[in-house]
């Protein structure tokens, strides 16, 4: 009996996960490609129609897409911008998170319906966002609002022409673009929980801290940060793992350029795979993708468990 | 969130100086407007004319610029069919993958949450059982996207509903389990045994008991596996060619087809966005329930 509750989800997430991932670790080390691989269309084109390959499968089992992740100039590229993605952008998103929980934490008049307006962002799809983080990071003042403040504002500054931001075509700021479109969309969310762990901690705590003659700043730094820890190595370990996926974003504003200066692993799995059709190479890209993801939640599992140091009871 | 735990913030609101309270709102209501004004733009833009898009910026309605209502009209008028059948495919995959995801979540949620399981190979209990579903979510989805057109192009599964939802489901299984056997933790277990004792099955203590009395998480779970099914673009783009396309995807390709026409755009992106927000505003108390309830017991 108690086997019929758990099955349909074991089965679909065997079926629909697990054998996908041992699947595609076996793609990685053929050379399969769309149409065939390249031992098989010369099979084909000599008129031989079966036996070819290994165990006349049809495809040549090989490590060459691993040799060519060594030397493949734009994977190194793209590998760097995912981590620049994810450590720029979860340390931005939770500091920001964390001061706007502990302001949003004080009583005041209308919290509820903050709350509600912080909801709003991270239900928008990825890709609403970044076409509206299009017209933002235009950088015609004619167009957009954003570079119509800064020119006004840098002419504040003195400045003769204002402040002109080369956002999408400037290899240095294009990620800084992305990474503030991930940022409008996620900070609430970050907020959101943080403040949930501030309001959970019993307001006994600050009294006593209060009258043992603590001030703001060291009830925030002994108090309110190592209470929350658990709950923010939770919630930077979910943007972590979140932003690692990133694409939509990248597709929309940027489509990987200027260059590679902003592709994502995600996205250079998908042009590989679908584009060029190298299902063997984009496969072994993948797994790239997954041992720095496992690493990654490894490392900080880790370094989580060493902070909290049996502070947890 | 009762009284007397609000009771010394009242008490330390009435000493704040005017200062504090004033650098409060300033930064509730900057913060505020960041989040609202993108809104605020597409609303505007999706009324503006071409010329009032690019000969600007024109802020506020009837004073900048004067709103037409054209491209509305052209998303229900000559975009009317391509307007519908992608709505209605984002729609479906949604609604199909969140009843899948609710009602195989909560089977396993209750089962992870009553039972004892042992998977004597592995020799995994119902932890490590847990542990492994949640894990689930979060592998990187490039994994999947080589095996993934491989055997949907083996079933004949492009381009349908069916491979839509059966995609999503996979994704929005793991979270839900997650949230629904934390839900079922906290629910006594008295009720369902007297159903029992009056000759009620496992099953009908189930259906009977326990799912009316959980709607609060099995809510929390629809919003979740909701919104993620019908924001969802990697997978709606790779798996999607023409009958099946989503929302998502069809705003993306605005790109290359028709050149950046903004205002369509805008008016397009509000039509993917609002149903969405609407429905989580009103459901907004399930929603903070459900990203907190793992989150703060972590």
């Amino acid at each position: 009996m108690k086997r019929v509750f758990l099955s349909p989800a074991v089965i679909i997430l065997l079926s629909l996960s697990v054998f996908p991932l041992l699947w595609s670790l076996g793609i990685s080390f053929t050379d399969m490609q769309r149409g065939g691989s390249t031992i098989a269309r010369q099979a084909a084109a000599a008129g031989i129609t079966d036996g070819v390959g290994f165990l006349g499968m049809g495809f040549e089992l090989t490590s060459r897409n691993y040799e060519r992740l060594l030397d493949d100039g734009r994977l190194h590229s793209t590998v760097r911008n995912t981590m620049t993605y994810v450590f720029v952008g979860v340390t931005i998103q939770y500091l920001i998170g964390l001061g706007l929980a502990t302001v949003l934490n004080q009583p005041f008049r209308g919290r509820n319906i903050v709350r509600v307006i912080f909801l709003m962002p991270m239900m928008m799809t990825p890709v609403a966002a970044a076409y509206t983080g299009r017209m933002f990071f235009d950088s015609n003042p004619l167009r957009s609002p954003l570079a119509d403040f800064l020119r006004d504002f840098g002419k504040l500054l003195g400045l003769e022409r204002g402040i002109s931001v080369p956002w999408f075509t400037d290899t240095a700021w294009a990620p800084i673009a992305i990474l503030i479109i991930d940022a409008w969309q996620w900070i609430p969310f970050m907020t959101l929980i943080l403040l949930a762990g501030m309001q959970a901690i019993p307001d006994d705590i600050y009294e006593a801290a209060r009258v043992d003659g603590a001030n703001a700043l060291e009830i925030f730094m002994r108090i309110t940060v190592p209470i929350l820890l658990p709950i923010s190595m939770t919630v930077i370990l979910i943007r972590g793992l979140e932003i690692f996926k990133i694409i939509d974003v990248v597709v929309v504003t940027t489509g990987g350029g200027p260059g590679s200066a902003t592709e994502s692993l995600t996205l250079y799995i998908f042009e590989q795979a679908l584009s060029n059709g190298n299902y063997g190479y984009a496969s072994a890209i993948a797994y790239v993708l997954l041992i720095l993801v496992i690493i990654f939640a490894t490392l900080f599992l880790m370094a989580g468990r060493r902070l909290a140091g049996g502070r947890r009871d | 969130m009762n009284r007397r735990r609000q009771l010394p913030f009242l008490r330390r609101k009435s000493r704040r100086p005017l200062w504090q309270s004033a650098l409060l709102y300033a930064i509730v209501i900057f913060w505020c407007f960041i989040v609202l004004f993108p809104f605020y733009w597409l609303a505007t833009t999706s009324v503006k004319r071409p010329i009032d898009v690019s000969r600007g910026p024109n802020y506020i309605p009837y004073i900048d610029f004067q709103p037409i209502p054209d491209h509305w009209e052209e998303m229900f008028g000559i975009q009317r069919e391509s307007t519908e059948r992608h709505f209605r495919n984002s729609l479906v995959s949604a609604a199909g993958s969140t009843i899948l995801s609710v009602i195989i979540g909560a089977m396993a949620g209750y089962g992870l949450s009553r039972f004892k399981y042992y998977w004597g190979r592995l020799g995994w209990d119902n932890d490590n059982i847990a542990f492994w579903i949640i894990s689930q979510r979060f592998l990187p989805p490039a994994i999947f996207i080589v095996p993934f057109v491989l055997l949907y192009n083996a079933f004949h599964l492009i381009d349908t509903y069916g491979g839509l939802i059966l995609a999503y489901t996979m994704f929005n299984i793991p979270f839900a389990v997650w949230i629904m056997r934390d839900f079922f933790n906290g629910l006594p277990v008295d009720l369902e045994e007297s159903a029992r004792v009056d000759g009620a099955t496992r099953w009908g203590a189930f259906m009977r008991i326990v799912l009316p009395l959980s709607a609060p998480g099995l809510v929390a779970v629809a919003i979740f596996s909701f919104i993620f099914a019908w924001n969802e673009y990697l997978f709606a783009l790779m798996l999607t060619n023409f009958n099946a396309i989503t929302m998502p995807v069809l705003i993306a390709g605005q790109n290359n087809t028709r050149g950046i026409e903004w205002w369509f755009i805008s008016a397009l992106t509000l039509m993917a966005v609002v149903p969405v927000i609407i429905i989580g505003l009103l459901l907004e108390r399930f929603i903070t329930r459900g990203l907190t309830a793992g989150a703060v017991k972590g």
